[in-house]
């Protein structure tokens, strides 16, 4: 790698850990909740920035075009008892597993 | 607010509480809403009062002051427990925007105190039965009404109704998303059959109900209402995403949803069921609409920023709502 460490997610996570450590509790508190905030935008760009590439697959698997996908699920061609439901709903999931677990782990049972 | 404003403040509601002397003692910006500013005044004589007005950026589903100030008369009037509306002005040129006063009434709203607390509102099973009574009281309003005229024309079919806005909400906006379109599909495919709209409060939930030890204060926050089925209030105030992390109080974080039913007298639960999850796809609509607000610039602000993110977590209780209703 030609890009210098330590990465993104690493100045992101260790930073964090500053604010939340040693900067909130020397903070009055009208300004804890701006530093959680602060905090939660670091802890979401640090999981964004170690996340592998998954969008290129998901959108081949939609047939490439978002916008079309979801006028079909709207128009019912993707309903239960269709050919494609099943492997709608898989997708579905699939990409948000993946879109939770930069924005909220939390509702995967993580985090 | 500068001096000038307070003294026009202060000439208009002498004229309006026909009050010569009143004076403004103390003026303090209350911590508000997104959209609306809250200023509590206090009056000479011991009034206590709550002056509303709007923030500079306002969403456009949402009423403005002088329908919320009907809004306000007309609940004041059917029995609900709200501060009671005293003075409109529409003029912005007093402060700057039009705005209303009301009385002040004590308690809390903070959503993450209330559904910790054991006490607030008379207790878990107390507070919700009393909250089931007050949108009892809610949709005691039925239309036509003159004074609500600018609510529109009463939905035929409150359900259906519902799906094609939030339909109409996604088409405005700037990516599909797809999952919302899920869960939508199966709100149409699953739709109880129409009954007759009633007013419904619309952001009936934990964070807009102010409590103190005794019981309800004050239901706040009147600007998203609308005519439609009554269960859409029981459906968005039990929905999981309004229950702040106290998932296992089914009544808003609160208490057991079986008081909320019991204080609301007759309940179709099934109906509820389909509310919250349109309660789940229409908190993700507008969580997207307010993290485009400050991705568009429109308003640079890191709360706005973080609330796009709260999106994937709602699709996910989507998808597993829509499963679970059509495996059942």
């Amino acid at each position: 790698m030609l890009r210098e460490e330590p990465r993104a997610a690493d100045l992101l996570a260790t930073a964090r850990e500053v604010l939340l450590n040693e900067l909130l509790p020397a903070l009055p508190p009208d300004k804890a909740f701006a530093a959680r905030m602060v905090a939660s935008a670091m802890a979401i760009a640090a999981r964004d920035a170690a996340q592998g590439a998954w969008e290129a697959e998901a959108l081949a698997r939609m047939g490439g075009d978002p916008r079309a996908f979801a006028a079909a699920i709207r128009e019912g061609r993707l309903d239960p008892g269709t050919p494609d439901h099943a492997r709608t709903a898989a997708l579905l999931d699939d990409i948000t597993r993946a879109r939770c677990a930069v924005s909220a782990p939390r509702a995967l049972g993580k985090g | 607010m500068d001096e000038a404003r307070r003294a026009r403040l202060t000439g208009w509601l002498r004229a309006a509480a026909g009050d010569p002397a009143l004076a403004v003692e103390a003026m303090a910006l209350l911590s508000g809403g997104a959209i609306q500013q809250n200023w509590a005044l206090d009056v000479s004589g011991g009034r206590a009062w709550v002056l509303r007005t709007d923030n500079a950026a306002t969403l456009a589903v949402s009423h403005g002051r002088a329908q919320e100030f009907s809004l306000l008369r007309a609940a004041f009037a059917a029995g609900v427990t709200v501060p009671e509306p005293l003075f409109l002005c529409e003029d912005s040129a007093v402060i700057g925007a039009p705005f209303f006063v009301m009385r002040r009434v004590g308690g809390t709203a903070a959503a993450h105190r209330v559904v910790r607390s054991e006490t607030l509102g008379g207790g878990r099973e107390a507070c919700v039965r009393a909250l089931g009574r007050e949108l009892a009281r809610i949709h005691t309003i039925t239309p036509p009404r003159a004074d609500l005229g600018f609510l529109g024309e009463p939905p035929a079919d409150p359900c259906r109704a519902f799906v094609a806005e939030q339909r109409a909400a996604l088409d405005r906006q700037r990516t599909p998303r797809p999952v919302l379109e899920w869960g939508l599909r199966h709100l149409e495919r699953t739709a109880p059959p129409p009954m007759p709209p009633v007013l419904v409060h619309n952001d009936f939930r934990t964070g807009n109900i102010m409590l103190d030890e005794r019981g309800v204060t004050a239901v706040l926050d009147w600007e998203f209402s609308v005519w439609s089925d009554p269960h859409a209030d029981l459906g968005w105030l039990c929905a999981k995403c309004w229950r702040f992390g106290s998932d296992a109080q089914e009544a808003g974080g609160i208490g057991p949803r079986a008081a909320l039913y019991e204080g609301y007298g007759t309940v179709e639960d099934a109906r509820v069921r389909w509310w919250e999850l349109g309660a789940h796809v229409r908190w993700a609509s507008i969580a997207v609409d307010q993290a485009e607000r400050h991705i568009s610039g429109a308003e640079r602000d890191l709360e706005l920023a973080l609330t796009g993110h709260m999106v994937p977590g709602l699709e996910w209780e989507i998808l597993r709502m829509v499963e679970a209703r059509d495996a059942a």
